[in-house]
């Protein structure tokens, strides 16, 4: 099955409870040698340093959550709710708002999470979409 | 950096409004008409008169402006017409007041006017892709930071509420607002929920509507013997993001840093001020901006909500009209409607929504990216 968001991320290694684990794409300028999360075709959004200054650098989709809430309303049509969405650190400093597997009965703040692939219908076409759930064994 | 106040002073003479209304087939013309002939009558000015005219629109098309005018005499003024997303009436009313302060005009307007369009994002066409499917929606962001302080510093889901019953409760007053029914906690509390303790009144409505304010010089004042009580822009401030720091959203930490730039611009602290037309998109919002806004100790902006200092004739009446969150939100216009009431509240015209004594009084928007931009007005004595 195809990832819904390639740019963003990449198969890793082992199965999470819901799905494939997978890795997320940063960006590690060698200008300001700080990492960055999407890597862009745009060059380093830290420093400004252009695209070739810019290496992949696989983040190994461990995050700590930060905050989560259940959103009641279909307030875009590629959610169906009710769906738990939340804030975790991807790695030291970056932040993302994520999408979470699941219920909010599952998550406490601070809980270790990790990327897994789940699967969505978008359209007639069935693609892996890069979701958190809980992971006790990982950060 | 030469700011407003190095300047020639500038004065707001006349303001107007269209109601703001869910989206409906009024034309777009009509409404900008409609607020840009009050705020002529309140000023005692005529069309021709006006030199330049900055238009904030986002969901019309281009030329909004220049079409509309064309329809009130092709008097060949400068017609510019400014997007900057939420913030664009305050962006466009900051470039009308730049004009005449640097001396290109004696007259110049600022107008907001805007339907719901087709909200198409420049976000939408970066070509980067987020984690979840719903980043680029304020709301959600905003829900999680109320989730975050919730465990934070104990903030209810009734502090939410609470702002929202205070803005829709001073909406009822005003003619102009999109909601203008009074509503209790408990009724805030009851409604839709929308996302964790978000429920619908919490969050702004989508709209269309208009809103205008017409500026001019001291020398326009004297020689073209205008009748509107004018209101002295005293300053004039915008800002963008910089890159999160910690839990404090960039957007937060941009209102303060715009805010502090507008008191030193026009001499005043947060103590000067009586009357506060904020970015209240979301309730949390508000609850923010009055620590942020130095209108309360940092920590404290729900008990001092909850003490009522915040209500027309407490200690600062923060959103008299309503705010985004009553009087509503059409963009364009938003702006430029905060003005349209802190005008009438300076100039003690704000009939049952009148905050006693009122002498100063702010306007704060915040525009998707974001930026955040802010104006203090005073009332000369």
């Amino acid at each position: 099955m195809k990832l819904e968001k390639p740019d963003l991320c990449a198969p890793g290694a082992g199965h999470g409870t819901h799905g494939p684990r997978l890795v997320l794409k940063a960006g590690l300028c060698a200008a300001c040698g700080q990492v960055h999360f999407p890597k862009t075709e745009f060059g380093c959004p830290r420093c400004g340093a252009a695209p070739d200054r810019v290496a992949l650098h696989a983040l190994d989709g461990a995050a700590r959550l930060l905050a989560f809430a259940t959103i009641h309303t279909r307030l875009s049509p590629l959610i169906t709710p009710p769906c738990v969405v939340g804030e975790a650190e991807v790695a030291p400093g970056i932040v993302e708002e994520v999408m979470l597997v699941g219920d909010e009965m599952l998550y406490a703040d601070g809980m270790a999470l990790r990327a897994v692939g789940i699967p969505v219908a978008r359209g007639d076409r069935q693609l892996m979409a890069i979701r958190f759930e809980p992971a006790e064994d990982a950060a | 950096m030469t700011v407003l106040k190095d300047l020639r002073p500038v004065y707001v003479v006349g303001v107007g409004m269209h109601r703001y209304q869910f989206a409906s087939d009024t034309n777009y013309i009509h409404m900008g008409l409609t607020a840009l002939r009050a705020a002529l009558a309140d000023a005692g000015l005529e069309f021709p008169q006006i030199e330049s005219a900055f238009v904030g629109c986002t969901g019309i098309g281009m030329a909004a402006g220049r079409i509309m005018f064309n329809h009130i005499g092709s008097t060949g003024l400068a017609v510019t017409q400014c997007e900057n997303a939420s913030a664009s009436g305050s962006s466009a009313f900051q470039l009308a007041c730049l004009e005449v302060a640097a001396g290109r005009r004696e007259v110049s307007l600022a107008l907001g006017v805007d339907k719901y369009g087709d909200q198409v994002r420049a976000i939408n066409k970066e070509g980067v892709g987020r984690l979840s499917d719903t980043a680029a929606i304020p709301l959600v962001r905003y829900a999680l930071l109320a989730e975050y302080l919730k465990k934070e510093k104990g903030l209810q889901p009734e502090d939410l509420a609470m702002v929202a019953a205070k803005n829709h409760t001073n909406g009822s007053k005003n003619p102009f607002a999109q909601f203008q029914k009074a509503r209790s906690v408990q009724d805030i509390l009851a409604a839709k929920p929308v996302m964790g303790d978000f429920t619908s009144p919490m969050c702004t409505p989508r709209g269309e509507g208009a809103a205008a304010a017409i500026v001019c010089s001291a020398a326009a004042l004297k020689d073209l013997g205008l009748t509107g009580e004018p209101i002295r822009v005293l300053s004039s401030t915008l800002q963008s993001e910089r890159p999160q720091v910690g839990r404090e959203m960039g957007s937060v930490a941009v209102a303060r840093a715009v805010a502090e730039k507008t008191y030193e611009e026009a001499g005043i602290t947060a103590q000067d001020l009586d009357i506060v037309e904020l970015h209240d998109a979301f309730a949390i919002e508000e609850l923010l901006y009055v620590e942020t806004f130095g209108l309360c100790p940092t920590g404290e902006g729900h008990f001092w909500i909850r003490s009522g200092a915040a209500e027309i004739n407490g200690e600062v009446a923060v959103n008299p009209s309503g705010g985004l969150l009553a009087q509503g939100h059409p963009l364009g216009p938003t702006g430029i409607g905060q003005v349209h009431e802190i005008v009438h509240q300076l100039r003690g015209t704000a009939g049952p929504r009148q905050h006693r004594g009122a002498t100063t009084g702010m306007a704060h928007m915040i525009g998707l990216g974001s930026i955040s931009i802010a104006h203090v007005l005073r009332k000369e004595t």
